[in-house]
């Protein structure tokens, strides 16, 4: 029998999204609630000669002013690097110095314009190459253990090799090298960070945060709980949250900031950010400066790829210096290659630190990767596309990575591309107008980046055939609500309308590592499979030992009202076992006999009965799954199958190039992806339109401008993300392989999008005007600049 | 000083007690409880606190609160109605996915209100135009746009 | 936030009268879509607002002879005046892409024109236009043309207690054509990295330029006439070569900066560009 509900259209499910009855962290208010303000830093880099807060205490309506010296010295983040207020001196313009908690946001802000800070400006370095130097000023001068540090340099050394890349460029018989850099460019939610705190009477922390991973936000704040000495645990609770992009995966310093206030004053804490502080004081994605070196031999077949980069991790360390670990799976596996070197060296500076978004380094090292597939092909005289096909990933291969893919499509999202841009036609032409293409493949089936990859549900379903489904992921707007709804009524039996989610809460909800890696629907499906399964089984049963009883009444109750009514005959020996019975669209049926209506009943009726029985030995239907997929954490080495499936697609540009103007205009944009199986067809559109769009940002306009470790464009007017007059016209093209290791086919798709937008426009642009944009983003001043530097203007 | 002002909201008279240097986002939001209007900027630059004054678009972050006396304010609270249900426009931004994370979705159901009670037919441009000083970062803005076109075509259905 | 208060007086002798009041302290505020930005971030601190908004003869237009505008008319209704539209399409050109809707409804043109901000998108068309702002105070009133209006980034000639009323505008010779182009980083919501309006008038022969006005944004520390550049077209015939020559002049005459939005020589290179091909535009309409 068919899918009733997977592979359908659903309309999104989230009503009270468009009725303005959810409620996000900035709609929240709780009783006695205070107001909390952060002071930042005036410097780069400088000592902290002096702090009076005397005049902000003094403010009516102030309850807590606080600063790295009358706080205890708690250590955060994925170093250990910093404390949540800074004491002896400040390293970016960031630091937190100094807090308050006031009755409310006015008393909170003129509190915070009282503090006084003395600074004495310490040498900074903003450069991540000077920052190497050997004598550059050290942005920290000891490690978290307290060890003198010689340099800049952090401890973290990433490194995949494989193969002999000397050699295979010995036999190359062409070879191409180059520079790229890409620049920072921050995930920009509508809804900006924010959280609540507050402390019960046994001093455990009940804390509203919009971060995407609740259980590890919870880890994070118990640690600092156990740091500042308080016994009790946190409780991590999720309103609806106002986009994530990567933005929500670590605790960022307010949330800490928040419990300090919360402790001192007793009183729920909130701190909602201003937009200007959403852009100089949460972590934007990594920047990086990249050469690139690549090989093939005279039939264009790849013979080596050897990149290394320098990342400048600011001055503190999140996740941001951490992505090498996802540009090793491009670098390594995006088309088929033997020899590989890469290296990445993460160096602090005196500027903003990083942190993940959506595609986690893969944009980064995709726009570096297919730019010089670009530049091979032209040297190796193969057109761009063909290239890219003869170097294809195939189904079923093991790469140098240790990366077992599966099903892969890349072929046809290639030709996909090939015919929608009418590739042939436009290719090679320099007329202004030109084509582009660029390829990615991303994880698809989670990815172990911890110890486990697990997603646990509990599904309860009650006595009026309603299904809850509580499980500890979170929505972020990817549409969880609608297509888990979909997934769990298509494993259960039950209808979608019957579905109702309850997640966002810790205390409650079964572990789950977050909302992260695309692995959201991919993760939850599989749990939804092993669990509806159960409950499929344990309403059956319960179909069996009541659905004869209940049809006899039925026939009782007929007789009673319609003396001539005679029972049919019917062999109810069928139902005595739940192997003959069927459960879908809540009802139970015979499987061989399902249009008979005497053997059809809602599964609601029997679930009532059997909870109802009057005898002491009532019955009702959980199951529980704790899904914790066949992918392996990578080693020291950087192999490992991190993911079980991984997802690949295409995209493809045609651009026009305005040579007085250098303005890049997009004629066309095709956008082929491998989905595995698409649960709801127009959901994974969004996720294909909302990232193409966003990479086409990244490509364009978006850039946030750092001058000496300062953000210059904190806005919105001046971070240019595109309006809806800036249209792209996107095709988006599904292509559906079916993965066997995925839930109902499916592989993971929220990130990927992202991932070749950037590359495919620089190539077009490539292909319209003859010059190569290395630095992102291809701003019309860059293109006209280069134009004039060919002699083309 | 605080000092008292009267307008309609949704529908319904109210007078409250206002600051003269507060906007009319943090009384509808603060003051009257309606949180469906979004703060995402404080400089009108985003457009999640977009509602209608008296049937036009402003951003309410920025809207003096003395200027809304005597006024009409609608906000995306007013769309739905105990009887009828969901408003066309809302049912479509459903039904298209004009909705991700929902937090520009007042703001732009407002603004495509303000459209189609003027425009009934936009055509895709037109569309663009109007909701362009209300930025979506999940949507990438094709299916907000096939929203209000499925929501014109309801619209026109229903006259 | 600091606090201030708001007034809002219905004439314009009320307006004069406790602009007078409250002296120094005191701003005019129209739509408020720059100055509550600005009293946000306390790069301005007034004890008091005094609003334009409900003032009604600040709000009229009049196409009769030439073009009167109120100066508390907003973008949105220039934006939709068939008016504006037909007879002055470089105002409409300007209007329609100023901000957004919501900003629009709010923002005026005498706000944008006294906040005279480098950027303002309605300065480059009233200068082609040949506008002078009426401004009125206790004393009495005076013209100015827009010409002597700007004096700096944020600075006009108003003096404490004045208020620019309307703008006027003289009715366009025959045969003229003029427009306005933005170029942006992207499409909407943006500030020009360089605004250019061009209005051409022409002999009969559609080809003959009789009079040239050429107004920049963004490409001095005020919105400014390429004179040098006009004086270069009137006479000629008006094609590719004859604009793009004037675009370099245009492109001589004007002192753009470095910013984050744009840097200097790019900005000097976009004038030579647009004013050549805004200049074509003209002559499309004006032949149309």
């Amino acid at each position: 029998m068919g899918e009733l509900f997977v592979g359908k259209s659903y309309p999104r499910m989230d009503i009270e999204k468009v009725t303005g009855q959810a409620a996000y962290i900035n709609d929240i208010r709780l009783p006695r609630m205070l107001y909390g303000k952060i002071l930042y830093s005036a410097r780069p880099h400088a000592v902290i000669k002096s702090i009076d807060t005397s005049k902000a205490e003094k403010l009516h309506g102030v309850r807590a002013v606080l600063t790295g010296y009358n706080t205890p010295e708690v250590r955060v983040g994925f170093l250990g690097d910093q404390t949540p207020l800074k004491k002896g001196k400040v390293r970016q313009f960031r630091d937190e110095v100094a807090a308050v908690a006031a009755i409310d946001e006015d008393t909170a802000e003129e509190a915070i314009r009282l503090i006084e800070v003395e600074y004495e400006d310490l040498p900074a370095v903003f450069d991540p190459i000077e920052a190497m130097g050997k004598d550059a000023p050290l942005v920290h001068e000891f490690d978290a253990r307290g060890k003198p540090r010689r340099n800049n340099i952090l401890p973290l050394p990433w490194k995949f090799t494989a193969g002999n890349v000397e050699e295979a460029r010995e036999k190359s018989a062409h070879v191409v090298k180059a520079d790229f850099s890409t620049q920072w460019v921050h995930q920009t939610c509508m809804g900006t960070s924010g959280g609540i705190a507050e402390f019960d009477v046994n001093h455990n922390l009940i804390f509203r945060s919009v971060t995407n991973v609740p259980f590890g936000g919870k880890d994070r704040l118990d640690m600092f709980l156990k740091g500042l000495g308080i016994k009790g645990r946190t409780r991590v609770l999720t309103p609806y949250v106002a986009g994530s992009f990567g933005s929500k995966l670590d605790t960022d310093i307010y949330e800490f900031i928040l419990v300090l206030l919360a402790w001192k004053t007793r009183c729920p804490v909130k701190i909602l950010f201003t937009r200007n502080e959403e852009f100089t004081a949460s972590p934007p994605r990594q920047p990086t400066l990249a050469t690139v070196e690549q090989g093939c031999d005279k039939d264009g077949k790849l013979t080596f790829r050897k990149v290394d980069m320098i990342l400048d991790n600011g001055a503190y360390t999140s996740w941001g210096a951490t992505t090498p670990s996802v540009m090793m799976i491009p670098i390594s596996t995006l088309y088929r290659v033997a020899n590989i070197e890469f290296q990445a060296t993460c160096v602090y500076t005196n500027n903003i630190y990083a942190q993940a978004m959506r595609g986690y380094g893969n944009p980064q090292a995709t726009f570096v990767v297919e730019q010089s597939m670009d530049q091979l092909a032209l040297e190796a005289g193969i057109d761009p596309l063909d290239f890219r096909k003869i170097n294809a990933n195939v189904p079923y291969e093991e790469s140098p990575l240790g990366l077992k893919i599966t099903t892969c499509p890349m072929t046809e999202c290639l030709d996909a591309v090939r015919t929608k841009l009418d590739w042939k036609n436009k290719v090679g032409k320099r007329s202004g107008r030109g084509v582009g293409v660029a390829s990615f493949l991303h994880v698809g089936g989670g990815a172990r980046v911890y110890l486990s990859d697990a997603q646990g549900i509990i599904l309860k379903v009650d006595d009026e055939g309603k299904v809850t489904i509580i499980t500890g992921g979170t929505d972020q707007g990817q549409g969880s609500e609608t297509i888990i709804r979909q997934m769990v009524a298509e494993a259960t039996g039950f209808r979608p309308e019957d579905v109702s989610i309850f997640l966002g809460d810790t205390e409650v909800c079964p572990w789950d590592v977050g909302t992260h890696a695309s692995r959201h629907a991919f993760m939850v499906g599989h749990a939804s499979l092993i669990a509806g399964a159960e409950v499929r089984t344990k309403v059956l049963e319960l179909a069996s030992k009541w659905m004869g009883n209940l049809i006899n009444q039925d026939f009782k109750k007929k007789a009673r009202r319609d003396p001539d009514f005679k029972p049919p005959q019917l062999d109810m020996s069928i139902l005595s076992d739940p192997a003959n019975l069927e459960l879908r669209n809540g009802q139970v049926f015979v499987r061989d006999d399902p249009e008979n209506p005497y053997f059809r009943m809602p599964a609601a009726r029997i679930l009532r009965k059997a909870h109802m029985v009057g005898t002491g030995k009532g019955e009702m239907v959980t199951a529980e799954a704790f899904y914790d997929p066949p992918n392996e954490m990578p080693g020291p080495d950087g192999k490992g199958n991190v993911s079980c499936c991984y997802t690949f697609g295409t995209h493809g540009v045609e651009v026009e190039v305005d040579k007085e103007t250098g303005r890049i205009e997009i004629l066309n944009y095709v956008a082929a992806h491998d989905v595995g199986r698409a649960i709801n067809p127009m959901l994974v559109q969004g996720q294909i339109y909302g990232a193409t769009v966003m990479g086409v940002g990244y490509g364009l306009s978006e850039e946030m401008q750092v001058n000496h470790g300062r953000v210059m464009n904190a806005n919105l007017l001046d971070y240019k993300v595109l309006t809806a007059k800036d249209k792209v016209p996107i095709d988006a093209v599904i292509i559906e392989p079916f993965e066997p290791e995925g839930p109902f086919g499916a592989k993971g798709i929220g990130e990927p999008a992202c991932v070749p937008t950037a590359p495919a426009i620089a190539n077009a642009v490539y292909d319209a005007v003859g010059v190569r944009i290395t630095d992102l983003p291809l701003t019309p001043e860059k293109v006209l600049a280069a134009l004039k530097k060919k002699g083309d203007r | 000083m605080k000092r008292p002002i009267r307008f309609t909201v949704n529908g319904d008279v109210v007078e409250v007690e206002v600051h003269p240097h507060w906007n009319l986002l943090r009384v509808l939001r603060d003051e009257l409880e309606l949180t469906g209007a979004k703060q995402g900027c404080g400089e009108g630059e985003c457009g999640a606190c977009t509602v209608l004054v008296d049937g036009a678009p402003i951003n309410s972050c920025i809207y003096p609160i003395l200027e809304v006396e005597g006024r009409d304010v609608l906000t995306v609270e007013g769309l739905m109605s105990p009887e009828a249900g969901l408003h066309p426009i809302q049912e479509a931004f459903l039904e298209k996915a004009g909705v991700q994370c929902g937090f520009c979705t007042p703001g732009m159901i407002m603004s495509s209100k303000a459209l189609l009670d003027h425009n009934p037919k936009p055509s895709e441009e037109e569309i663009r135009h109007a909701i362009a000083g209300n930025m979506c970062r999940c949507t990438g803005y094709v299916q907000i746009v096939e929203s209000v076109m499925a929501a014109a075509e309801k619209m026109s259905r229903d006259d | 936030m600091r606090t201030f208060d708001y007034l809002k007086p219905t004439s314009i002798e009320d307006a004069l009268q406790l602009l007078s009041l409250y002296g120094e302290g005191a701003k005019v505020v129209a739509g408020g879509t720059d100055l509550m930005i600005q009293c946000k971030k306390r790069l301005v601190s007034p004890n008091c607002l005094i609003s334009l908004r409900n003032v009604s003869d600040l709000n009229f237009m009049d196409h009769s002879e030439g073009l009167r505008i109120g100066s508390a008319v907003t973008h949105r209704t220039l934006e939709l005046s068939a008016e504006i539209k037909g007879s002055f399409p470089v105002l409409h050109d300007a209007v329609s892409n100023l901000g957004s809707v919501q900003v629009r409804n709010s923002g005026t043109i005498g706000g944008n024109l006294c906040n005279a901000a480098p950027s303002a998108d309605t300065a480059p068309p009233m200068l082609v236009l040949d506008a002078e702002a009426k401004i009125v105070s206790a004393e009495g009133e005076r013209r100015v043309p827009l010409t002597q209006f700007f004096k700096g980034p944020g600075r006009t000639i108003l003096k404490p207690g004045e208020i620019v009323t309307e703008f006027l505008v003289p009715p366009p010779l025959p045969n003229t054509g003029m427009a306005y182009s933005k170029h942006t980083r992207r499409q909407a919501m943006d500030l020009p990295i360089l605004g250019v309006a061009v209005l051409l008038s022409f002999e009969a022969d559609l080809k003959t330029c009789v009079r040239a006005r050429i107004g920049l944004g963004v490409a001095a520390p005020t919105p400014m006439r390429a004179e040098k550049a006009e004086a270069f077209l009137e006479g000629k015939i008006i094609d590719d070569a004859s604009l793009g020559k004037a675009g370099k002049i245009a492109a001589e005459e004007a002192s753009p900066r470095t910013t984050i939005r744009g840097s200097e020589w790019y900005r000097r290179d976009m004038i030579g560009v647009l004013v050549k091909r805004t200049g074509l535009i003209c002559l499309e309409r004006a032949q149309r």
